[in-house]
């Protein structure tokens, strides 16, 4: 009977292992893009990517890992002189703080569809807990790649004022909406 | 006594007008165009304009207004080049042909002061149709720098691109359908 016990746990663990799915995110369709609002009036929008990282699923057993690094000098605010400003210190400070990361190994499935990545931000300095809610999220076998492609649209808002960002405020509001783009191709 | 009087009433309405009829300036820097369609259905790639420029009257007090906006379309930004240089070919804005596109809003809605809606003409590709700009928020502040007054909004549409001959894909899972996202800033001359 001793021995019954390891065998139960080697062969649960080798069904788990065998079952996650790996995806690459796809630098064509992996954006964020930010949004804050100027003046209480306009809402002003960047978008930072592509996003560079990996995710994995068992959509099965409703689990899931991604780990992704967003390189922030990648600004794009359609204004130049705009995207060299937000990258200096009192801003974005890519100098000094150029990735952002992202982890998560909390995703909350409802059946096989993704709802929400509970994960954690490391950018400036700061570690904080940032979850990701799905606008929608599917799966299609891609004709072109001939590959499983899985992502979806998702959102998040952080205070810019707990990265230490106060430039602005209270002018250009502290609550920035985060809207994700994100397709992750099959490995 | 009648001729004076008209032309005393007159008079009296064009000052008024005056007073209220404003110009603004498209903000260059706070005035965007985003597009959305999704992706096969998985996600929303989305596009804007970087380069535009147009004016806007706007009458508060009559409830009046008119825009006019051009935007560049060789100027749309995704990302990613490659995409950028397809939808200016021929499958898309064919930019070569038809430089620029242009919004005419000249049918304003109001809910007291507020701009809700714009209602006018969009050309692009030479196709001709009429849009619509809902306000998501409207707003007039004092811009503290220029110390000028500056109204904008948040507005959205929802368009069919086959209506303005951009059929690209639609056999292969392309939607039709896409949303325009547009940010507008206009300070006042």
């Amino acid at each position: 009977m001793r021995c019954a016990l390891p065998a139960g746990l080697v062969l649960t663990a080798l069904g788990a292992a065998a079952t996650p799915v790996a995806y690459r995110l796809d630098p064509q369709h992996s954006f964020v893009t930010f949004e804050v609002l100027h003046f209480d009036t306009s809402t002003l929008r960047g978008r930072i990517g592509p996003l560079q990282g990996f995710v994995e699923m068992d959509r099965e057993a409703g689990r899931g890992s991604v780990s992704m690094r967003i390189d922030m000098s990648q600004v794009d605010t359609g204004m130049s002189f705009f995207d060299q400003r937000l990258r200096q210190d009192d801003l974005l400070g890519t100098a000094t703080y150029p990735v952002a990361y992202y982890v998560s190994s909390k995703f909350d499935f409802d059946g096989p569809v993704l709802k929400a990545v509970r994960g954690e931000i490391t950018w400036r300095g700061v570690n904080q807990g940032l979850t990701l809610q799905a606008l929608h999220f599917s799966c299609r076998n891609d004709a072109r790649l001939q590959r499983e492609v899985c992502g979806g649209d998702f959102e998040a808002e952080l205070k810019r004022s707990d990265f230490g960002i106060g430039f602005g405020l209270p002018f250009v509001a502290n609550p920035v909406r985060l809207v994700v783009q994100v397709e992750g191709i099959r490995q | 006594m009648f001729r004076p009087t008209i032309a005393a009433a007159l008079l009296v309405t064009a000052i008024a007008a005056q007073a209220s009829n404003a110009t603004y300036t498209i903000d260059p820097t706070h005035t965007f165009a985003t597009y959305e369609i999704s992706h096969y259905g998985t996600s929303t790639n989305r596009g804007r304009f970087d380069r535009k420029e147009g004016t806007v009257q706007l009458d508060k007090s009559a409830k009046t207004g008119r825009v006019e906006i051009t935007i560049d379309t060789t100027s749309v930004n995704t990302g990613v080049p490659q995409l950028d240089k397809h939808l200016q070919s021929k499958d898309f804005f064919d930019s070569a042909a038809y430089p620029t596109a242009t919004f005419v809003g000249d049918r304003f809605t109001f809910d007291g002061d507020k701009v809700v809606a714009v209602s006018g003409t969009l050309t692009l590709r030479g196709e001709t149709q009429p849009l619509t700009l809902k306000a998501t928020r409207f707003n007039c502040y004092t811009n503290p720098l220029l110390r000028r007054e500056t109204c904008g909004g948040d507005f959205v549409a929802t368009l069919k691109r086959s209506e303005w001959g951009v059929d690209y894909g639609l056999k292969i899972g392309f939607p039709d359908e896409m949303r325009l996202l547009i940010q507008v800033e206009a300070i006042k001359q």
